[in-house]
């Protein structure tokens, strides 16, 4: 556990540096607190023809900041992100604003959605070797590179499975891994551990703190819808709340609890005041 | 034994089964020659003849199957990119495919003489539809999930399509050359039937104004096995190729 926390440790750095690098506001490079934005929603709204999903949402994520969206089915958590990544467009007068370069964004769906003719090295590999990033690297870094995201969730055994051969939650930790691979400074995942049973969750909501804990990656930021209370308070910084569609930022709560993080924090006291303020809150909505 | 050779023996042995029961019903009941002839008698009328013909109608097949495949899966990308071309052809491939084949084959000879082409194109129209629908089926079966993940690493309109779009038809369109393989062969020889001096429904019309049953037997086995091998042919490409999934539509 040592290791861990020296790794933790260092991430706090990364993340100062991080918004030292953005040349960001002033105060940025105080350290401790990470206030230097990584992505700045304004005002945001959004209408599918009649029916008004987001209600002018703005938010700013922060550098080096693990953030949960918590909020009803339906209210337009998945459109926030799809409003992040550019696949949709806001609505007049709303905005979106990355203080990184796109292409440090990754994704992780809700469901893996993974080739099923390709193996899971190949899957990896996908985002490597498509638009603009297929220039940037050769034939053998890109494979070297989806080598080690393998590794690094630790399905190096099954590197010639195809998705059918593995389980539920191997196939998630492979989206992960392909969403590591094009090394993204923020991942922003949907649900990614929503279909698991609750010990699997556990252990990938843990191995992930530890990837995004790991200085071994670019990726400082997480940006993660979940529809767990108890997930989104052991993994997170901060919680947003969501309203009912048409959807707002209701609260954000900040979680007192110190990194790194471990599964038998939801034992302590300060885990479970949090739990109970967020869901006396998600009852109020 | 392992499932792999039941699944052959067993067809097999019935098969076999069954032709003995055949050669000794016409032996005990003294069933006629040109009525029912017995296994025996149909194979000693297979010779180099028959194997000609049925060469000739297998070409013929095996032509009109591909030009129909390449032209049908080719119009199929046009839909899949143009709503216009889908909303215009569409109505016409449905048409088409509503016409039966044996009404346009005397057209078809009257336009492309009696040698090989009147036939590749009567197998062509048969074949056609089946890949089309398919092709179209699978090209839009693509995930909405799978396509924003691309876009979302800025994959191109060419990448999409090699690498997303393809792989996920290919189900689709296998289950369509699996069906259009057996469908072929008829095409061919409703071909023939109209007007041709070889292949298989030549030699059934030829045996038939002679009375000739023996030959009209090993003719329309042959046609058989023709469809059999194109299947054959088709399906273990298909187990080759979609490893991952199967699909059986139409
Ligand atoms: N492409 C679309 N066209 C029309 N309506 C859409 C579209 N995508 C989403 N919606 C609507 O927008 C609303 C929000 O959808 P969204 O998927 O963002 O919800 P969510 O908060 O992610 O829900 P869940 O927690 O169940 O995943 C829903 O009411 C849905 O019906
Ligand atoms: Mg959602």
């Amino acid at each position: 556990m040592a290791a861990i926390s020296s790794l933790a440790g260092s991430v706090r750095e990364r993340a100062a540096g991080a918004a030292f690098d953005a040349g960001g506001s002033a105060g940025a490079s105080s350290g401790a607190h990470l206030q230097t934005s990584a992505i700045s929603i304004q005002n945001c709204s959004l209408t599918f023809g009649s029916v008004r999903v987001l209600n002018g949402v703005s938010l700013d994520v922060r550098s080096g900041e693990f953030m949960s969206i918590l909020g009803p089915s339906g209210c337009g958590k998945s459109t926030l992100l799809r409003l992040i990544l550019g696949l949709l467009r806001p609505d007049q007068g709303g905005g979106i604003t990355l203080h990184v370069p796109r292409e440090e964004i990754g994704i992780v769906f809700q469901k893996p959605v993974l080739m099923p003719w390709q193996t899971a090295i190949q899957n990896i590999e996908l985002p490597l070797n498509i638009g603009p990033q297929r220039a940037k690297q050769s034939k053998a870094e890109r494979r070297e590179r989806a080598e080690w995201t393998l590794e690094l969730v630790g399905l190096a055994d099954f590197r010639n499975h195809y998705p059918q051969q593995l389980s539920g939650g191997m196939q998630q930790r492979i989206a992960i891994a392909r969403a590591l691979a094009a090394n993204p400074s923020i991942l922003l995942m949907d649900e990614p551990f929503g279909a698991l049973d609750e010990f699997t969750r556990e252990k990938l909501n843990i191995e992930l703190l530890r990837l995004w804990a790991n200085p071994d990656t670019k990726l400082n930021t997480v940006v993660m819808v979940t529809h767990s209370i108890q997930e989104s308070v052991l993994m997170s910084d901060r919680i947003v709340m969501m309203s009912p569609r048409p959807a707002n930022v209701s609260d954000i709560v900040q979680v007192p609890l110190a990194h790194p993080r471990e599964a038998e924090m939801q034992e302590l006291p300060a885990f479970l005041s949090t739990v109970r303020e967020i869901r006396k809150q998600v009852k109020a909505l | 034994m392992t499932t792999k050779i039941k699944d052959v023996l067993y067809p097999i042995a019935f098969a076999v089964g069954l032709i003995l029961i055949w050669e000794a019903v016409v032996r005990i009941f003294d069933i006629p020659l040109y009525l029912l002839p017995a296994p025996s008698d149909i194979a000693r009328v297979v010779d180099g003849e028959l194997l000609r013909n049925m060469g000739a109608t297998l070409y013929e097949a095996v032509l009109g199957f591909l030009l129909a495949n390449v032209l049908g899966f080719l119009t199929a990308i046009l839909f899949v990119h143009s709503r216009p071309a889908e909303k215009g052809i569409f109505p016409l491939a449905i048409a088409l495919k509503t016409t039966p084949v044996v009404a346009l084959a005397p057209l078809l000879v009257i336009w492309l003489g009696t040698g090989y082409w009147s036939k590749v194109a009567a197998s062509m129209i048969i074949c056609f539809f089946p890949i089309l629908v398919n092709s179209v089926k699978g090209l839009k079966a693509v995930e909405h999930e799978a396509w924003e993940l691309f876009s979302a690493y800025k994959g191109t309109k060419a990448e999409i399509f090699w690498k997303l779009r393809l792989p996920t038809s290919l189900p689709y369109v296998l289950s369509a050359l699996k069906i259009s393989s057996s469908l072929a062969i008829v095409g061919a020889i409703v071909g023939e039937f109209v007007g041709s001096n070889k292949g298989l429904g030549y030699l059934v019309l030829l045996s038939s104004y002679h009375l000739d049953t023996p030959v009209m037997f090993s003719a329309i086995a042959a046609a058989a096995v023709a469809g059999l091998i194109l299947f054959g042919i088709i399906a273990s490409v298909e187990k080759r190729v979609i490893f991952w999934q199967k699909v059986d539509e139409v």
